[in-house]
């Protein structure tokens, strides 16, 4: 062999790929040659090393911390899957209701009093002896975007504050998502205040001017859920419902579950699930009938519910969870971990450790913006998403001038002499910047199988298209040869 | 059907599942049972985390890399339709991961963390005798100007050069991982090797710069 030895030859020989012909001759070849010796003992010595990598056994990292966050989001996901997935549950909690309905029937229930003292068993405390008081409740924000004031103040540490009867939330232009169960929220949305007159296992009375919306568990025999909504009161016996209340009057609408709304003349309307009732300022309940949600109605649901975390537990989220503060230019659509926020700047109550954030773009599509790390501290982290670059128009267009410009006996020149050696079916990806004026702003090639040369060759072709004058775009291309 | 590309699963994973528990876990896995889940990732976790660890040569961002790979495992786990072994799949979802790390990394070049495999050691069951001071010097050398050589490669061509050379695979099991097919991964591959044995080589130092014919190297796909 008179001619040197390609390196990747010497790798086959080591590999035991070349024959014994082969093999004697490249030895021989080597042994005059110092270049070639020189690197049969480079390659040889970087194929020796291969087995050591194959086997090399992967670093320590923190399994348990990895499996928390593995957990978190796909539960999270979860938890968003299913609050999206009514007509799998609905016939639940309409069967649950139902059977609440009839127990309910049974006693003969009087018109709704506001306070639980008054809603006592008639006799029972005579034989019995005095049930334990219902277990305080208590609710952490999971989401906050705009003015939020919390017992009159706008605290900085909003999202380590508990919310326990007797408190009061008032918002600006933003809302305010609040968790008080594993599968319990309510979230109050723009201008519009809350009042937590009761906020125990037993009863949640909650009293509202402006729009909440709530998703509850599904409510036990014992357990009273009242939105005190003005002139009118909603009762709840699951699960996703809205109340609007203003100087109009009073809207409620129901997604999930049975709500009875009463006025305090006694009058009563049940409202089923995919059912809403207005009912005017000074116009009797029982005068109103419920309608059907349309089926924009029925979306506006599924876009924002109220957010709970999976993992619920009051005492330790505190420590556990820290606020991850969304900041972006303009009012975008966010998602974290993939569970849909709504419209940023916001802030979220995220486990600590590392999240994806995703923005929607003015298309609509959502597009990892960045990860953030979350401390476990009570200032949480930030994150901020620039602008969204300006879209291009044309690209059909461009991409059409461009198929229809490029030079193809030289393209085929270009792929001639690997043509030859058999190699077919490559490409070359480019990506392609057109101003309006027709001229190229910038031509990269991004991917390709072939060789340097070749793909240099390609891209002078590429670069060779004329466009006519038109819309500015900058596109991908892939081009196969 | 592939079954079982990966032969190693990494020192300190439990005892290698049967077809039969494996597909009695992926069932409970898709029943969303937590303990279920647990046991996947107590079983894959060092797979996964040596997979992506040799693909990459670096330990930075290790720890995202394996929850990343988890979190796309059990979204995805409900089309896994049980075509390959479970730890097969898992190897596909780890070469795309790296795959998308190397390119991030292209884009914003970073310090390639090559000196990281410093810090552990080949598996001490495949290593007869400790090794000298000296052996163990070179052969960090050695393997630091191999995952240089790599890093110089297109991110396509890095992967199935490393599939291939290092991992030993043949072009269906790549064409399988890398979701791509053997006369493509065969003609990838070819000029992956030829750059990369002419960068090992010390680039201008190679004598050589004729074009080779493609069936020199040419590597029989499995009918």
């Amino acid at each position: 062999m008179s001619e040197h030895v390609a390196p990747h030859r010497w790798a086959d020989l080591w590999a035991g790929r070349v024959d014994e012909a082969e093999r004697a001759t490249m030895e021989r070849h080597a042994d005059h040659c110092r270049a070639c010796a020189r690197v049969r003992q480079r390659v040889t010595r970087a194929s020796d090393s291969f087995a050591a990598i194959r086997t090399q056994a992967p670093p320590e990292v923190p399994w348990d911390t990895i499996r928390a966050r593995v957990h978190w989001s796909v539960s999270t996901e979860r938890h968003a899957a299913l609050r999206r997935r009514p007509p799998a549950y609905g016939w639940l909690a309409a069967a649950t209701a139902a059977g609440v309905a009839v127990g309910l029937a049974a006693h003969a229930v009087a018109p709704v009093a506001l306070s639980p003292t008054t809603a006592s068993p008639d006799g029972a405390a005579i034989a019995r002896p005095r049930p334990a008081p219902p277990t305080r409740l208590i609710g952490l924000v999971n989401r906050a975007s705009g003015d939020v004031m919390l017992d009159g103040v706008r605290p900085d540490d909003l999202f380590a504050r508990s919310l326990v009867e007797g408190s009061s939330l008032a918002t600006g232009d933003g809302r305010v998502d609040v968790q008080f169960g594993s599968d319990s929220a309510f979230a109050l949305g723009p201008m519009s205040t809350l009042h937590l007159r009761h906020f125990d296992a037993g009863t949640i009375e909650l009293v509202v001017d402006g729009t909440l919306d709530v998703a509850v568990a599904p409510r036990t025999g014992g357990q009273r859920f009242l939105v005190d909504a003005g002139d009118q009161v909603v009762e709840v016996r699951g699960t996703q419902f809205r109340v609007v209340h203003d100087a109009g009057g009073t809207r409620v609408a129901c997604h999930h579950g049975v709500v009875t709304v009463r006025d305090r003349a006694g009058g009563a309307v049940e409202l089923a699930a995919e059912q809403r009732l207005a009912v005017a300022a000074g116009h009797a309940v029982s005068a109103e009938r419920p309608v059907a949600l349309s089926a924009d109605e029925a979306a506006a649901f599924d876009r924002a519910p109220p957010l709970t975390l999976p993992l619920w537990d009051p005492a330790a989220l505190p420590r556990s969870s820290a606020p991850l503060e969304i900041a972006t230019a303009g009012r975008r659509d966010v998602r974290v971990d993939g569970v849909e926020l709504g419209l940023a700047p916001l802030r979220v109550r995220v486990m600590a450790g590392r999240h994806g954030v995703e923005t929607a773009d003015s298309a609509g599509w959502f597009r990892r913006a960045d990860w953030v790390d979350v401390t476990a501290a009570p200032r949480g982290a930030r994150v901020e998403v620039p602008a969204e670059p300006p879209r291009t128009g044309g690209i059909t267009e461009r991409r059409r001038q461009l198929r229809a410009g490029i030079d193809q006996p030289r393209l085929r020149g270009c792929t001639r002499s690997i043509a030859k050696a058999g190699l077919t079916d490559t490409y070359v990806q480019i990506e392609i910047s057109v101003g309006p004026q027709g001229a190229v702003g910038f031509l990269n090639v991004l991917d390709t199988d072939l060789p340097s040369a070749t793909a240099g060759c390609v891209r002078d072709v590429l670069a060779g298209v004329r466009f006519a004058p038109g819309a500015a775009a900058t596109w991908r291309e892939r081009v196969d040869l | 059907m592939l079954r079982g590309v990966k032969r190693d699963t990494g020192s300190g994973s439990p005892a290698a599942l049967g077809p039969a528990d494996e597909a009695e876990l992926i069932a409970r896995c898709k029943a969303n049972e937590r303990a279920a889940h647990d046991e996947l990732y107590h079983r894959f976790r060092r797979q996964v985390a040596g997979n992506l660890y040799r693909v990459l040569g670096d330990r930075s961002e290790l720890d995202d890399l394996v929850q990343e790979v988890f979190v796309i495992a059990f979204r995805g786990l409900e089309r896994f339709r049980g075509d390959a072994r479970l730890s097969t799949w898992l190897y596909r979802i780890c070469v795309n991961v790296a795959l998308g790390k190397i390119r991030t990394r292209k884009r914003r070049p970073a310090a390639i963390g090559v000196a990281d495999l410093d810090a552990t050691s080949a598996d001490p069951s495949l290593t007869e005798r400790p090794e000298t001071p000296d052996r163990t010097l070179e052969r960090r050398q050695e393997q630091e100007r191999v995952y240089k050589a790599l890093e110089r490669l297109a991110p396509k061509k890095r992967i199935v050069l490393y599939l291939h050379e290092i991992e030993g695979l043949d072009l269906k099991e790549i064409a399988y991982l890398v979701d791509s097919n053997p006369v493509t991964v065969r003609t990838r591959l070819f000029y992956a090797r030829r750059e990369f044995y002419r960068i090992l080589a010390g680039d201008a130092a190679s004598p050589v710069e004729a074009l080779t014919e493609p069936a020199d190297t040419e590597v029989e796909a499995e009918p």
